[in-house]
């Protein structure tokens, strides 16, 4: 069966409803029901999730929210104005969606639009209802958009036909995909758009030494976008993002310091780690507290009191840290740092060093090559009585391993890279979770007080059960090792980041 | 899918009114619905203030679904469509008289709808024919109004001998009285002997009322212009009930 056509059209902005409809009513009886006016609010987070997934969360009123695909409205639920998170919406329909697309993400408002609608319908001589059409005014500050959109009844086209020829005069332009994300995206809201910064376009044969200040520059940039969100508290992912990108900022300049100038390290380095280290304390305090439900399900009823105890502290200390880590990024000396850290990357190449002026991929696949071979000696050297620090080691050596590969992905030869990839994401999972027991443990341990006896009960409750889990966790990480560093990885590192004439053939 | 027929061999005894109304509720509740005016006289596409086509097309009725899709028309209501009647289909049964296997032929057809439709509902002309015969292989109830007069009584009669001598399963039929004035004795008598007889009778009864005549002026459901009014009410009841007994038939 052949669909029904339905189209909108751009209307002329001098047009108004009554000359269309008194334009229509020339040939055809038109019942208009009485127009109905909105207030739409949109929401999303920072990332833009719902936007790019095809989604939009729309408040239609006070507490009233719908969570809209391209299908139409999948939800509509209640919430309070204020509600942000997913788990402050009802509904579990829009809140499983809501989690799976922003996470731990805030939404908020990013635009709104008011909508005034006018339906109606054309009937024929013998008063059937042959076309359905609707009117939509938005106004958008002063701006004001008018469209229509007829809709073909199945027997008669022919009167759809006549219906859009008649108003063909008022008519600027067909719109394609007419609905509230069109509405949207001809505001051209500022919220959706990407929030990277310039894209770098790296050649392999650029040097060393201009590539990395080049990136270098680009991350500091891209750090100073979750600034906003943390010193507002919007939520705890504008924090780890900051940290991420300071993180991934400091390994760079770290594995590639060989093609640096000493001036360079000796600016960046102590101010990089300055401003790392002012916010972990607030990141540990966040992850303890996400982590809040898995906790509280590990520990029977009865230790309910201390983990109360205990949360309420954190709580506490968290709100201090919060206000002290926005002290500091809103203060001269951060902004100083920035600053300088900006003005020594932008600085000529200074080339002192052979690595600085070497082609930027064969130095990259030199260094990735020498680490890989470093951490499969580090490898060897761990067994089932080795020390936490040494698995720690080992998991930021991957860590950075697989930022270096990130970082120069586009020149390196993409499927092998891809592959490499996965498996080191595979045994970073196995670290990463040994190393959060650990963690954990100690972040625990530093809150054990004999004169809160309740929360401490708790807390050498959990860490019993943390403790378990990490000895459980122990023999993975040699699993994971041996599974990882085969003769066919070697051979395949080798193979992709050795033989300059190796691509992507196979 | 579901196929209803409104039939009676016996005319107007509120067979169009039933297929329209039930139609229209049908298409309220959500499911996808298609009324398909069987009756050349084309009452029931007149009451959604359809015309039928102008061209004769009952001869290429029976052949494939893909003929009765283009006569689709949509009604002034969402989710019902209609299939309006055209004064060629008096001659069903002398098409039907052609074929071999014309017993299934209807079935055959509104096969095809499956996908696209939950409900047919087909307005049946008064015979007992050919056609007739089609009408209840392809369905799953053969909804029967019968007046609870003497007459109508005979006539009942006479369709559950027919579907008792050709095998045809009685469980489909499933009448209700329609037309009903409580003041009537002769109406009252009539009702309690049939329903004592008969168990399969449904317990709601359409009344005899002015508003169920009154679609033709206002070419409607009862509902949009009586909504308040009894008609109203027990064509709800109606649609109710026939949709609980059309999910129990599987």
């Amino acid at each position: 069966m052949n669909s029904l056509p339905e189209n909108t059209w751009e209307l002329n902005e001098v047009a108004r409803n009554t000359d269309i409809l008194s334009e229509i009513s020339s040939e055809f009886d038109i019942e208009a029901n009485p127009g109905t006016t909105s207030n739409l609010q949109f929401y999303d987070d920072f990332d833009s999730h719902l936007w790019k997934a095809n989604y939009l969360l729309c408040q239609v009123n006070k507490q009233q929210f719908q969570l809209i695909d391209p299908s139409g409205c999948i939800g509509e639920v209640g919430a309070s104005s204020g509600a942000r998170f997913w788990w402050e919406f009802s509904g579990n329909q829009v809140k499983d969606k809501l989690q799976s697309l922003v996470g731990l993400r805030a939404v908020l408002p990013i635009a709104s639009i008011n909508l005034l609608e006018t339906d109606f319908s054309l009937r024929n001589d013998d008063q059937k209802i042959v076309v359905r059409g609707r009117l939509t005014q938005t106004m958008v500050g002063n701006k004001i958009g008018l469209y229509l959109t007829l809709q073909a009844l199945r027997g008669y086209a022919k009167y759809y036909t006549r219906a859009a020829q008649l108003l063909r005069h008022f008519i600027k332009a067909e719109i394609n995909h007419f609905g509230l994300r069109f509405l949207l995206m001809v505001q051209g809201i500022q919220a959706l758009e990407p929030k990277q910064g310039a894209l770098l376009s790296l050649t392999e044969d650029m040097r060393t030494e201009q590539a990395v200040r080049a990136m270098a520059t680009a991350m500091l940039v891209q750090t100073k976008l979750y600034v906003g969100g943390v010193i507002a508290d919007t939520d705890t992912e504008f924090l780890h993002q900051f940290r991420v990108n300071v993180r991934k900022l400091r390994s760079l300049i770290s594995l590639l310091k060989q093609a640096l100038p000493t001036s360079m390290l000796d600016t960046l380095k102590p101010r990089l780690s300055s401003i790392a280290g002012k916010t972990n304390k607030l990141r540990d305090l966040d992850v303890f507290i996400l982590a809040q439900d898995s906790y509280r399900a590990m520990l029977p009823a009865n230790f309910e009191s201390g983990l109360n105890e205990l949360y309420r502290l954190i709580e506490k200390q968290r709100k201090q840290e919060k206000n002290k880590v926005a002290k500091y990024l809103s203060s001269t000396e951060y902004r100083n740092d920035v600053a300088t850290c900006a003005a020594e990357l932008s600085q000529s190449s200074a080339f002192q060093t052979p690595m600085a002026s070497k082609p930027v991929l064969q130095a990259v696949k030199k260094l990735l090559l020498k680490r890989y071979h470093k951490m499969l000696a580090m490898s060897a050297a761990i067994n089932s009585q080795s020390a936490d620090e040494k698995i720690h080691e080992l998991r930021i050596e991957f860590k950075k391993l697989r930022y270096l590969i990130e970082f120069f992905v586009d020149l390196l030869p993409k499927k092998r890279t891809g592959k490499i990839v996965s498996e080191i994401k595979k045994i970073q999972t196995v670290l990463g979770n040994y190393n959060d027991y650990c963690i954990q443990i100690e972040f625990l341990n530093s809150y054990i007080d004999d004169t809160r006896i309740e929360m401490s009960k708790a807390l050498s409750g959990l860490i019993a059960i943390l403790y378990r889990k990490k000895t459980e966790e122990r023999p993975k990480v040699e699993g994971a090792l041996a599974d990882f560093f085969t003769e066919n990885m070697t051979i395949e590192f080798d193979l992709v980041f050795e033989a300059a004439e190796t691509g992507d053939s196979e | 899918m579901k196929v209803i027929a409104c039939y009676s061999m016996k005319g107007g005894v509120g067979k169009t009114a039933t297929a329209v109304n039930l139609a229209y509720w049908a298409a309220k509740s959500g499911l996808k619905t298609l009324l398909i005016d069987l009756d050349p006289q084309g009452a029931s596409s007149f009451y959604f203030r359809i015309k039928p086509s102008s061209k004769k097309w009952a001869k290429r009725f029976f052949n494939a679904y893909e003929n009765l899709v283009k006569h689709i028309k949509a009604s002034d209501f969402e989710n019902l469509d209609i299939i309006p009647a055209h004064l060629s289909f008096r001659n069903f049964d002398t098409l039907l008289a052609g074929f071999k296997k014309r017993k299934n032929r209807l079935k055959r057809v509104l096969k095809g709808f499956n996908k696209e439709y939950d409900l047919v509902i087909l307005d049946c002309p008064p015979s007992i024919s050919y056609l007739s015969e089609s009408i209840f292989i392809a369905s799953n109830l053969v909804l029967v109004p019968v007046i609870p007069t003497p007459l109508s009584e005979r006539t009942f009669e006479q369709l559950m001998a027919f579907f008792e001598e050709n095998d045809y399963p009685q469980n489909k039929i499933v009448p209700f009285f329609s037309m009903v004035q409580g003041q009537k004795s002769l109406h009252k008598a009539t009702m309690e002997a049939m329903s004592a007889r008969y168990k399969m009778f449904l317990n709601t009864i359409i009344p005899y009322s002015s508003d169920i005549e009154k679609m033709g002026v206002h070419k409607a459901p009862v509902d949009v212009f009586a909504k308040s009014q009894q008609a109203n009410y027990a064509y709800i009841k109606l649609w109710k009930e026939v949709s609980e007994t059309a999910r129990k038939c599987g």
